[in-house]
C-alpha cells in the first residue's frame, strides 16, 4: 500500500492518465448504449479482454527490461494448431503441449537474442516468421474444427464459476502470477532495473542474460496459453487465428502506461490497457466502426500513447 | 607575482587590444543543479586574440563553464557579453552561429565519414542546389580549412584513416569554418585537446593556435598545467565553482596554480590520514604476474584486508584496464588473479561480487546507480540472494535495511522510494557504497571515487573510505589526482606502459612526494 501511495507521489498524475481514460470510456460507451453497462455485457467484455490481456502480460514482461517480442501472434496460433491437431491423441496434454512449445520458441527467441547480440525485435521478428510457417505447414494451411469428442476437453476454458466465465478466471491467475514474479521476486526487480539502466544492473552484478531469457520464455508461454483459450472459445485452431492480435496487445501494453523503453510499468497497467483497448473496440462497433478498420484504430492509439507516456526529454536519440 | 583577486580586478597597463570590448564576457554568472552549486558568480573575460587559460581540479567548474559557453547550458542568473552586448546562447548551434567554435576532449568525428564530410556535417547546405550536394565544391573548401591548420591530409579520406593527432587538427578546421558562416572576430574553446597528443604534436597544435589568434581568441582547458602555462596569455584558477584568482601567464609558474587550484594547508587532515590504521595480515587478493594482451603484463602484488592501494599511472599506463579486470569487465588473459586461496578468472561482473567485490565506477550515473529506481531497490541491488525467502523478496526486511543504510552513511535523500535520479553527486555516490557494503563487499574498487563531487562531498567519502578499510575492507583505488591517491593510500603502485614501475608505502607521516611518483609515471 505504502509503495502504491509512494508510486503515486513520485509519478504524479501521468499514472492516472490510463485509469481516467478507461473511467471515461466506460461511462461514454454506457450514455450511448446503455445496456453495456449491465452485468453480462461487462462480463462479456471481461471474456473478450482476456485473450490480449494473457498476450500483453507476456509482452509486457519483455518490454519492462527494455526488449520487444514481435512473435506472440504467431506462437498464439501455433498454440491453437498444435491443441487442435494434438488433442485427440492426447487429451489435456495437449494443453501442455502447446504451453511447452510456447516456453520453447519463447527460450529459443531469447538465447538468439542474448547470445548472439542480435536486437529483440529482430529475433523476434524472425521467429515469428518461424512459428507462422511452422503453423501453416502443420495445419496444411486450413482451419481445423475440433469433433464433439474433442470439445470435452475445453471444458475449463468455456465453462464458468459461480456465475463467472472460466476464462476470466484464467486471466485472473495470470494477473495474479504476473504480479508476484514482477513485484516481489528477484526477477521482477531485476527486469526493472535492467530496463531502466542496463549498465549499471551489470554491473551490480546482475545475471542480465538469464533474466532477458527468463522474460522471452514468460512471453512465450503466455502467448501460447492466449492459443489455448482461443482453442476453447472458437472450438478450432488455425494457423491465422491470433493474427490481429499483435497490435493490440503491445498497443494495451503502452495504452496503459508502461514505457516502451522498458523500466516503467505493472502488469496492472497492462490490465488497464487491455480493458481500454477492449471498451474501444466494443465502442466502436457501437459505432458501426468496419472491424476490419479497427486496426486503424489500435495503430493511431498506439503511436499516441507512446508519444503521451514517454518522457523525451529523457531519450535524445530514438533509433 | 600577480595574484589578483577579482574584485575589484586591477589588470596591466592596457594594450591596443584591451580597448576593444571584450570578444566574449561572462558577468556574475551562477548556475545549480540538483544538490551542487556547480558555478558561484563566475565572472571572465576574453579579450580579442587572446589565449586564455582554464584550470582547476575535477568538479571545479571548468566544464559546466564550457558548457555555458558553448549553449549546452543556460545560466540560472548572469550575462553573456559577446563583443561588449549582451546575448543568450540558447543552443550549441545557436553559439556557433554567433561565433564560438569548440574542440571537444572527446574526439566527436564521425569516424565513418570523410574528413571533409566532417568539416562541413550540418553545413551542408552552402554546397547544395536543389537539395544535392556539389560535393567537389565541399571537398575544395574542405582542403581549404585543412590548410589554415596545415595539416596535409585528403578531405576524401575517412576520418577513421587518421590518427589521433590529425583528427585533432581536423576539429580545429572544422571550428574555424565558423569564419565563413559566423559573422565578426571567433572564439574557440579547446577542451583538454592535448590529452591524446605527443610532445611533437601538441607542439603543432600550439603553433597553429597562435598563428589563428588574429582571426580568433581562444579559450584553453587542459589538466597539464605546464600546457596552459607555454599557451596561454592569462589564466583563471577555478575552484569549487568560483574563479579565485585571474593570473598573466609570463609570471605564473606550477606550483602556484597547483596551490591556487587545491587551495588547503592542512592536506593530512583533508585526507583523514590521523585515521588511517595499519592493515591487516591476512590476505584478500592476490595478483600473480597477471597479464592482459595489449594493456598491461607482469602485475604482482597482494591486497591485504583494511589496506587502500592506490594505482598512479597515466593514461595508456594500463591501470584503467586492471582495475576493469579485477571488477569483472575484461578478464585477464596471463597470470594469476588468487582469492580465497583460489585461482579465478573474473568473466563478468557477476563473478567479481562472488568473491566479494564491490566496484564503485566513475560513470557513476551509468554504471554505479539505475537512476529511474528508488534509493532502496539501488542499495539492494548488489544482493537481493539474502532478502529472498521462498523465492519472494522481503520487502519489509528490505526497507529496514535501507533506512539503516541512510542512517549509517548520512545518505541525505528525501525518502528511500526517491529516485537516485533525484539525489546529489556525494548522495548518489553513498548509494552505490551502501549497496556495495550491503552485499558484504570485502574488496571495494574505487575508480575516481570523488569525482565531479564538491569539496564537502570529498571530505565525506574520505571519512568513509576511512571507516570501511578500518573494519577490514581492503580498497583498490584509482583516482584523478596523485594528491588523493597519496594522501587515502597505505601503498601506492605506479605503472607506466603496462607494467608497474614503483611501489611505496604510504604511512600516515611518510607519505611519499608527488614529484618521485612523476618521474616514474612518464
Amino acid at each position: 500500500m505504502n509503495s502504491i501511495i509512494e508510486t503515486i507521489r513520485t509519478d504524479g498524475l501521468r499514472q492516472w492518465l490510463p485509469l481516467a481514460t478507461l473511467i471515461l470510456l466506460v461511462i461514454l460507451v454506457g450514455a450511448f448504449q446503455p445496456a453495456f453497462l449491465e452485468v453480462n455485457t461487462l462480463l462479456q467484455l471481461a471474456s473478450d479482454t482476456a485473450v490480449v490481456f494473457i498476450l500483453a502480460t507476456g509482452v509486457t514482461f519483455v518490454i519492462m527490461l527494455g526488449g520487444i517480442d514481435l512473435s506472440i501472434q504467431s506462437m498464439a496460433s501455433l498454440s491453437s494448431v498444435a491443441v487442435a491437431l494434438t488433442l485427440s491423441r492426447f487429451g489435456y496434454g495437449a494443453f501442455v503441449f502447446a504451453f511447452a512449445l510456447g516456453a520453447v520458441a519463447g527460450l529459443l527467441s531469447g538465447i538468439a537474442h542474448v547470445r548472439l547480440r542480435i536486437p529483440s525485435f529482430i529475433a523476434t521478428l524472425a521467429m515469428g516468421g518461424v512459428l507462422y510457417s511452422a503453423a501453416l505447414v502443420t495445419s496444411r494451411e486450413r482451419s481445423i474444427t475440433l469433433g464433439d469428442s474433442d470439445r470435452a476437453y475445453l471444458g475449463w476454458i468455456t465453462g464458468t464459476v459461480f456465475g463467472i466465465p472460466n476464462v476470466v478466471v484464467i486471466a485472473l491467475i495470470v494477473l495474479a502470477i504476473a504480479h508476484v514474479l514482477q513485484s516481489r521476486t528477484r526477477f521482477g526487480r531485476y527486469s526493472a532495473a535492467i530496463g531502466a539502466g542496463e549498465p549499471a544492473a551489470y554491473a551490480s552484478g546482475v545475471k542480465v542474460d538469464r533474466q532477458k531469457i527468463i522474460a522471452f520464455v514468460l512471453s512465450g508461454a503466455c502467448a501460447a496459453l492466449a492459443g489455448i483459450v482461443l482453442v476453447g472459445r472458437l472450438a478450432s485452431g488455425s494457423p491465422t487465428l491470433a493474427s490481429e492480435l499483435l497490435l493490440p496487445s503491445i498497443a494495451a501494453v503502452v495504452v496503459g502506461g508502461t514505457a516502451i523503453t522498458g523500466g516503467v510499468g505493472s502488469i496492472w497497467r497492462t490490465l488497464v490497457g487491455a480493458l481500454i483497448i477492449s471498451v474501444v473496440r466494443i465502442g466502436m462497433t457501437f459505432l458501426g466502426v468496419n472491424i476490419f478498420a479497427q486496426n486503424i484504430v489500435f495503430g493511431v492509439v498506439l503511436v499516441a500513447a507512446v508519444a503521451i507516456t514517454i518522457d523525451r526529454s529523457k531519450i535524445p536519440i530514438v533509433k | 607575482m600577480s595574484v589578483t583577486q577579482l574584485h575589484p580586478a586591477p589588470r596591466p597597463a592596457p594594450t591596443p587590444a584591451e580597448v576593444l570590448p571584450p570578444a566574449l564576457a561572462l558577468v556574475h554568472v551562477d548556475k545549480r543543479f540538483p544538490g551542487v552549486h556547480a558555478l558561484k558568480d563566475v565572472s571572465i573575460e576574453i579579450r580579442p586574440g587572446e589565449v586564455v587559460g582554464l584550470v582547476g581540479e575535477n568538479g571545479a567548474g571548468k566544464s559546466t563553464l564550457m558548457k555555458i559557453l558553448s549553449g549546452v547550458y543556460q545560466p540560472d542568473s548572469g550575462d553573456i557579453l559577446l563583443n561588449g552586448s549582451k546575448t543568450r546562447f540558447v543552443s550549441a548551434s545557436d553559439a556557433m552561429r554567433q561565433g564560438i567554435g569548440m574542440v571537444f576532449q572527446e574526439q566527436s568525428l564521425l569516424t565513418n565519414l570523410t574528413v571533409g564530410e566532417n568539416i562541413y556535417l550540418g553545413n551542408e547546405k552552402q554546397f547544395s542546389r536543389f537539395g544535392i550536394v556539389d560535393w567537389r565544391a565541399l571537398y575544395a573548401a574542405a582542403s581549404r580549412q585543412l590548410e589554415k591548420v596545415q595539416i596535409d591530409a585528403d578531405p576524401r579520406m575517412r576520418a577513421e584513416d587518421l590518427d589521433f593527432a590529425a583528427r585533432q587538427m581536423v576539429e580545429l578546421a572544422k571550428a574555424l569554418t565558423l569564419e565563413e558562416n559566423a559573422p565578426g572576430h571567433l572564439v574557440i574553446l579547446l577542451d583538454e585537446p592535448t590529452s591524446v597528443l605527443e610532445r611533437a604534436e601538441i607542439d603543432i597544435l600550439f603553433a597553429r593556435v597562435r598563428a589563428l589568434r588574429a582571426r580568433a581568441s581562444f579559450i584553453f582547458v587542459s589538466h597539464r598545467l605546464d600546457e596552459v602555462l607555454e599557451l596561454s596569455d592569462r589564466i583563471y584558477v577555478m575552484k569549487d565553482g568560483a574563479v579565485v584568482a585571474d593570473l598573466v601567464a609570463a609570471e605564473a609558474n606550477v606550483t602556484q596554480l597547483h596551490h591556487l587550484m587545491v587551495g588547503r594547508s592542512l592536506q593530512a587532515e583533508y585526507y583523514r590520514e590521523p585515521l588511517q590504521v595499519p592493515y591487516r595480515d591476512e590476505v584478500v587478493l592476490e595478483l600473480e604476474g597477471l597479464r592482459h594482451a595489449g594493456a598491461y603484463r607482469d602485475i604482482d602484488f597482494k591486497l591485504h584486508a583494511g589496506e587502500i592501494l592506490g594505482i598512479a599511472g597515466v593514461i595508456g599506463s594500463g591501470r584503467e584496464e586492471l582495475t576493469r579486470t579485477l571488477a569483472g569487465f575484461a578478464p585477464h588473459d596471463g597470470g594469476k588473479l588468487i582469492a580465497h586461496g583460489k585461482s579465478v578468472t573474473l568473466r563478468s561482473p557477476a563473478e567479481a561480487v562472488d568473491i566479494g567485490v564491490g566496484y564503485i565506477p566513475r560513470e557513476r550515473r551509468v554504471e554505479g546507480l539505475v537512476l529511474f529506481l528508488p534509493v532502496a531497490a539501488n542499495i539492494t541491488l548488489g544482493d537481493l540472494g539474502t532478502l529472498t525467502k521462498h523465492g519472494l523478496i522481503d520487502t519489509r526486511e528490505e526497507k529496514r535495511l535501507a533506512q539503516e543504510w541512510v542512517q549509517k552513511l548520512r545518505i541525505r535523500t528525501p525518502g528511500i522510494h526517491t529516485l537516485c535520479l533525484n539525489l546529489s553527486g556525494g548522495n548518489q555516490q553513498k548509494v552505490v557504497l551502501a549497496k556495495w557494503l550491503n552485499a558484504k563487499a570485502r574488496i571495494l574498487i574505487l575508480d575516481h571515487p570523488t569525482r565531479g563531487l564538491d569539496v564537502g562531498a570529498k571530505e565525506e567519502v574520505y571519512e568513509l573510505i576511512r571507516a570501511v578499510t578500518a573494519e577490514g575492507v581492503a580498497v583498490i583505488l584509482t583516482s584523478d589526482t596523485l594528491e588523493e591517491t597519496i594522501g587515502l593510500s597505505h601503498t601506492v603502485l605506479v605503472m607506466r606502459d603496462g607494467v608497474i614501475t614503483h611501489r611505496v608505502g604510504a604511512e600516515p607521516g611518510h607519505k611519499p612526494q608527488q614529484v618521485d611518483l612523476i618521474g616514474h609515471m612518464v
